[in-house]
């Protein structure tokens, strides 16, 4: 709050030009993005209704997602700096009381499209696109019911995505939220017959609920402090009164802040995301690592005009970050599901995006969400072939050397690579992005956070082990492995019996497939060509996106293109300002009190060298170091790794971190007994207080009074009609004795 | 001087639907199947007509030579109602007579043109809605009289006609005897009213009351003839104190004739009673306080204000609360339609700025609700009957899921569960209650919503959550396609209308466009 009025002027400085928004009716065409989707989830259910059973739903949900990541990439062409609002047709507009600001809600059918909502969708569409395509080879064990299922929930969760990221106000982005989480719902629940993944379903469902109520009553709050959910209004109402220290006004970015915690699994609301790998992995991959749980990142940097002007709201949101990438790493160094430990890896570096969110640097959030949906995407992807090839085999004790099986060298190849990537290895893509976001955290002027950037360094080195745990104990070392329980890669089948025979008979590769069912002898198969496809495909981008700095680095001065994107959006409004991130590349227009700023910060030493340096070396050093220890446990000597976890074991000491971690820190079973505990004692006795009193008494009291009244007159009726007109005309002749009574007696 | 053939213009879309009614009596009778089966299609294409008739004349200047007081009412008011009666038909197509049709197809029985009902029945389908459409356009009591007659006098015979039985009979019985003492009533109010202003034409009876209430306030004769008359029509709403008929009557009548009591005589009453209370105007008045003083308030005149408060809450309270213990499925839908009678009655006292538009926005909601419900019921059968117990409903998730989908929706809709559209239109009328001052109505609504959940979710208790049973299991669905259309159609436009939101809620607000309020019209006279 010390800084509240240096903020609030640089708010207003940078206020005018690139927020201020036009119509583009000529971009109309942009609705495509949204419409294919909603068009395929459409024909899918059809294809339901119709009980297609071939491929047909994948096909036309890659070509809808493929159509709408073209739409996208000519929509990158099509918009410039300013933000264009494009408006697909009226839905909401009322005016009441003489229709002035608070006496109005319009809420149509808007795209608002900035940079940021097209560097968003960019990689939403792309990545949903092949992943499709990888998923159409993926979930074909059970083409016919389950395949359409799949691939109509994959359409509406692009649909929904789209609402959420290109809606023009904020009930769009809410309907868009509600809407992934349907879909989310839909895909961890796949499997319904699996009791996990139901209890996973639900456990997402109510777990978001949390945050949406947040999501929600800021909602309500900014129509009720600035009068409107426009976006293009919004910015103006913001900038007419940027910090009403109203708490209705204070409260806002607390309520969105519950929101994003909840859809991106942050503390504390983060215990859904590691159970929601027991949807399929193609949806593990896109929605639950690459694209809808970065939608809390798009809502901050989206809505950063509220949070800028709100430090304290800022520090938690750093907090919150840096801790659960702490909590969530060390979470993930102590499991043995591979599927896990990417999911904890996704929570840890989510944390990292908040972490950057909260410091400022909303180009250091948006570069690492666009690097990280990459290569976490391909990780993912990657342990899928796997499990689809070992019949369901996740576990990373029982595999090794997978380098060296025959059909998997491509997969375990860019596994690796995905392990380089996601331990920020020197000169990787995320190794920059997270560079970004740990000097913002060392050089901000909130004093409060600093200690995160020291946080963030461990997380790296964390980062770093468990990531090549996995890496040396599965893909490296003397080929062994055991095959998965489930016959048919991982599908519940209990009505498809028949559907195996039609798959195998369609792709002619019965015999491969043939193996899983027979536990004599096991043999891999390694994907064909829709799985290795999206692989390649995905890696080359996971490698593109470092692009951005490598052309930073070779053309000195030379603005980021990803900071140019978030730059002209509301993401960057008033950051400029606040911003300490790095300095190599100026792309925001530079204002004076930028220049000012970047003096200050190059006061910020870390170890005595400059921030960035130091970040950059230590960050290098961090993630060498975890790998060689990994090095040295997991592939050198693996016996050393037992023998240090019995040792750590043996000593009461040193106990509790091992129990600690393998158990994930007993969080769920710390909600179960805080929340979950007293909740149910809660619903129990009012399920009593509802069934003896309520419904015994009040309810079917006054349910039977009717009857009860009935029988009072049944002298005068019981279904004789003489008695209902005898009520009705009293009925009329009470009321009108009535009116006289009261009113017109004294009128004369 | 009023060009008549003006005025009969006007009329077009009654009669193209009183042509299709004579032409569909006689097309009943026919020897042929084939010629039989066309009946549904004629009153479809009738409707259909009615609707494009209706754009065709329904221009400016032919209004203002028709003097209406409430000139735009009949555009938006007699489209719904085709469109909600083409719903009606639909619900009805398959079920009327078709036992006997069966007999006839399969050569058990030789065709007897005194045995059929059909013809009668669409016909008089058409000329009650015809009867509603004709009280949308009256300008004055005794075509607002006739009009009234024409939608009732037909029902009370389809309540008959369509099912042979002593309950149907029974039924009819009673609906007729208290419509007649209902008619009375609202006799005994035109009366009055006459009495009071010495003109039958509604808009001089409209300046003439504006006259008195610029001077000492309405007088007696006046407003009780108004409160009269609204009592009076409350029969057609099925409100209170009128309510009674409406479960016996609704679980007694034929499912389809259930449907068309649902809402056609509804719609006909709500135009009638707003007709009436736009005489009375909701501005203007003023009350005189000891000293003499005048004090203006917003509003219809307080005593009919009260009455009609009070039976707006009376009719929500008793229709919610007297549907939580029923078993019959007709017999909880009636209380339904007592309830949602009594939330349009909110929107009534609020009166043209916003609360009559909220209304018919409501009742557009409301018809489709009926005609999926309807259409979802009357799709289905066992042993040959209507399907009437929550009981039977059990377990037609497993059966028939697609159904068991439309009625849970249906059932939510009613029940007002965002985002359908029957949530939004109730959202929309308890935000101009609040906008219009009857901020203690909307929270009785709100609470009636609450209380009236008991029993919409019984439905999807039934058909979604509780297991076949012994009953359930000889559920069939009917061999016709009609019902189901109807329920697959209305079931989609509860989730598509909400994207129209801001449209539908212009569109019916232009009901009241070309009103001229009590108020206003005194200003006008002082101008002059």
């Amino acid at each position: 709050m010390i800084a509240a009025p240096a903020m609030l002027s640089s708010v207003l400085a940078l206020a005018e030009g690139p927020l201020d928004a036009h119509a583009a009716p000529e971009l109309r065409w942009a609705g495509l993005a949204l419409l294919l989707p909603l068009i395929s989830g459409v024909l899918c259910l059809l294809c339901g209704w119709m009980k297609v059973r071939s491929k047909l739903p994948a096909a036309l949900t890659i070509a809808a997602l493929g159509g709408a990541f073209a739409t996208i990439l000519r929509l990158q062409g099509a918009v410039g700096e300013t933000p264009v609002v494009i408006n697909l047709f009226d839905w909401i507009s009322w005016t009441w009381g003489d229709g002035s600001r608070f006496h109005g809600f319009t809420a149509n059918v808007d795209l608002y499209i900035d940079r940021l909502t097209v560097f968003w969708m960019l990689f939403v569409t792309g990545l949903g696109t092949l992943i499709a395509l990888y998923a159409s080879e993926y979930m074909e064990s059970d083409v016919g019911k389950g395949y359409t299922r799949f691939f109509g929930a994959v359409s509406i969760f692009l649909f929904a995505m789209g609402c959420l990221v290109m809606g023009g106000n904020l009930v769009m982005l809410y309907l868009g939220w509600e809407g992934v989480g349907l879909a989310s719902y839909l895909l961890i629940g796949y499997y319904f017959t699996k009791p996990e993944a139901v209890a996973a379903a639900k456990k997402a469902f109510i777990v978001n609920r949390i945050g949406d109520l947040g999501l929600a009553l800021a909602l309500f709050l900014i129509w009720q402090c600035y009068g409107t959910v426009e976006y293009a209004a919004l910015w103006k109402a913001i900038e007419a009164a940027p910090a009403s220290s109203e708490w209705t006004a204070q409260a806002i970015p607390w309520l969105l802040m519950l929101g994003a915690f909840g859809k991106s699994a942050q503390l504390p609301l983060y215990v859904w995301l590691p159970d929601a790998m027991e949807g399929p992995t193609p949806v593990s991959a896109l929605i639950h690592a690459a694209t809808m749980v970065t939608a809390g990142v798009y809502l901050i940097a989206r809505m950063f005009p509220l949070f800028i002007v709100n430090p304290d709201a800022l520090a938690a949101v750093a907090w919150v970050g840096g801790l659960t990438a702490l909590l969530a790493a060390t979470i993930g160094m102590a499991q043995y599901d591979m599927k896990r430990i990417w999911a904890y890896s996704t929570i840890s570096q989510l944390g990292y995006m908040f972490l950057g969110l909260g410091v400022g640097t909303t180009f250091g959030a948006s570069y690492h969400v666009f690097t990280h949906a990459f290569f976490k995407a391909l990780l993912f992807l990657t342990a899928g072939a796997v499990m689809h090839g070992f019949a369901g085999q996740l576990d990373i004790r029982k595999l090794s050397g997978l380098l060296k099986v025959p059909g998997f060298r491509l997969v375990s190849l860019l596994a690796v690579l995905g392990c380089f990537w996601l331990a920020a290895f020197p000169f990787t893509a995320a190794f920059f992005s997270k560079d970004e976001i740990l000097v913002s955290a060392f050089t901000a002027k909130d004093e409060r956070v600093h200690v995160l950037g020291w946080i963030g360094l461990v997380v790296a080195a964390l980062t770093a082990y468990y990531t090549f745990r996995v890496g040396f104990r599965v893909f490296f070392g003397p080929v062994k492995y055991e095959p998965g329980d489930e016959h048919h890669g991982h599908d519940d089948h209990q009505d498809h019996g028949h559907d195996h025979g039609h798959a195998h008979g369609s792709h002619g590769a019965s015999a491969a497939h043939g193996g899983h069912g027979h536990h004599g002898e096991f043999h891999p198969h390694g994907p064909r060509w829709a799985i290795r496809v999206p692989l390649v495909l995905i890696a080359v981008g996971a490698m593109l996106a470092g692009w951005p700095s490598y052309r930073t680095m070779l053309n000195h001065g030379e603005p980021n293109w990803v900071k140019t994107q978030v730059a002209q959006s509301s993401a960057y409004q008033g950051v400029a300002a606040e911003s300490h991130g790095s300095h190599d590349d100026h792309a925001a227009a530079p204002t004076a009190a930028e220049g000012e700023h970047a003096h200050a910060d190059h006061g910020h030493l870390v170890l005595g060298m400059d921030a960035h340096t130091a970040v950059g070396r230590l960050g290098s050093l961090a993630c060498i170091a975890g790998i060689l220890v990994s090095l040295y446990l997991h592939l050198i000597n693996r016996g050393a790794a037992d023998a240090l976890r019995r040792t750590l074991m043996g000593s009461i000491a040193t106990r509790w971190i091992v129990v600690g971690a393998e158990r994930k820190w007993l969080v769920d079973e710390f909600y179960d007994w805080v929340i979950r505990l007293p909740l149910r004692l809660v619903a129990n006795i009012l399920s009593a207080i509802d069934e003896l009193l309520l419904d015994a008494g009040i309810v079917n009291g006054i349910g039977a009074l009717p009857a009860a009244f009935g029988r009072l007159f049944r002298p005068l009726y019981g279904g004789v009609v003489q008695g209902y007109a005898v009520t009705m005309a009293g009925g009329v002749a009470l009321v009108a004795a009535w009116v006289i009574w009261i009113w017109l007696r004294g009128a004369n | 001087m009023v060009d008549m053939s003006q005025t009969v213009a006007l009329l077009a879309p009654e009669i193209v639907l009183f042509v299709a009614s004579m032409l569909v009596a006689v097309l009943g009778l026919s020897r042929s199947t084939g010629i039989r089966s066309l009946v549904p299609w004629v009153c479809v294409a009738a409707l259909v007509g009615s609707i494009l008739a209706l754009e065709a004349v329904w221009t400016p200047e032919r209004i203002q030579g028709a003097r209406l007081l409430f000139p735009m009412l009949g555009k938006y008011g007699k489209a719904l109602i085709a469109l909600i009666g083409i719903g009606l038909v639909a619900v009805s197509a398959g079920s009327i007579d078709r036992r006997y049709e069966e007999a006839v197809a399969r050569g058990r029985a030789s065709f007897d043109a005194l045995r059929v009902v059909r013809g009668e029945y669409y016909a008089f389908l058409l000329l009650s809605l015809t009867g509603a459409m004709l009280v949308m356009s009256a300008p004055d009591l005794i075509w607002l009289f006739l009009g009234l007659e024409l939608v009732s006098l037909p029902t009370y015979i389809m309540v008959a006609v369509a099912r042979t039985g002593r309950r149907s009979m029974e039924a009819a019985m009673k609906y007729f005897f208290l419509g007649a003492l209902a008619t009375a009533v609202t006799l005994y109010g035109f009366a009055m009213l006459y009495g009071a202003t010495g003109t039958m034409q509604l808009i001089p009876m409209r300046d003439a009351l504006a006259e008195q209430a610029a001077g000492a306030g309405l007088s007696t004769t006046a407003l009780l003839g108004t409160i009269l008359t609204v009592l009076g029509l409350c029969f057609k709403l099925a409100a209170v104190p009128m309510h009674f008929y409406a479960p016996d009557v609704y679980e007694g009548a034929p499912l389809p004739v259930t449907a068309f009591l649902s809402f056609t005589p509804k719609i006909a009453g709500f135009s009638a009673l707003i007709t009436v209370l736009g005489t009375v105007g909701w501005s203007g008045h003023a009350m005189v306080d000891h000293d003499g003083v005048r004090i203006a308030y917003e509003g219809l005149p307080q005593p009919i204000t009260a009455v009609l408060w009070m039976v707006a809450a009376l009719t929500m309270l008793l229709g919610n609360i007297g549907g939580i213990l029923q078993t019959s499925l007709k017999r909880t839908l009636a209380y339904s339609s007592i309830a949602n009678s009594g939330y349009m009655l909110v929107g009534v006292i609020v009166g043209p700025k916003g609360g009559i538009g909220a209304m018919y926005l409501f009742m557009l909601g409301y018809g489709v609700m009926t005609v999926a419900t309807f259409g979802v019921l009357a799709a289905l059968e066992r042993k040959g009957e209507e399907v009437d117990s929550f009981e039977s409903l059990a377990g037609l998730r497993a059966s028939h899921p697609g159904l068991a989908f439309l009625l849970t929706l249906s059932a939510l809709s009613l029940l007002g569960v965002p985002p359908l559209f029957g949530a939004l239109a109730k959202i929309v009328l308890v935000f101009v209650a609040f906008e219009g001052g009857q901020a203690s109505l909307a929270a009785v609504l709100l609470l009636n919503t609450a209380i009236g959940a008991v029993y919409y979710l019984r439905f999807v208790g039934a058909a979604v959550v509780n297991p076949t049973n012994a009953k359930s299991q000889e559920v069939v669905v009917v061999p016709h396609w009609w019902p189901k259309t109807a329920a697959v159609v209305a079931g989609l436009g509860l989730i598509v209308l909400p994207a129209f939101l801001s449209r539908l809620v212009d569109a019916s607000a232009t009901t009241v466009d070309g009103y001229v309020d009590l108020g206003e019209a005194v200003a006008s006279d002082e101008q002059r």
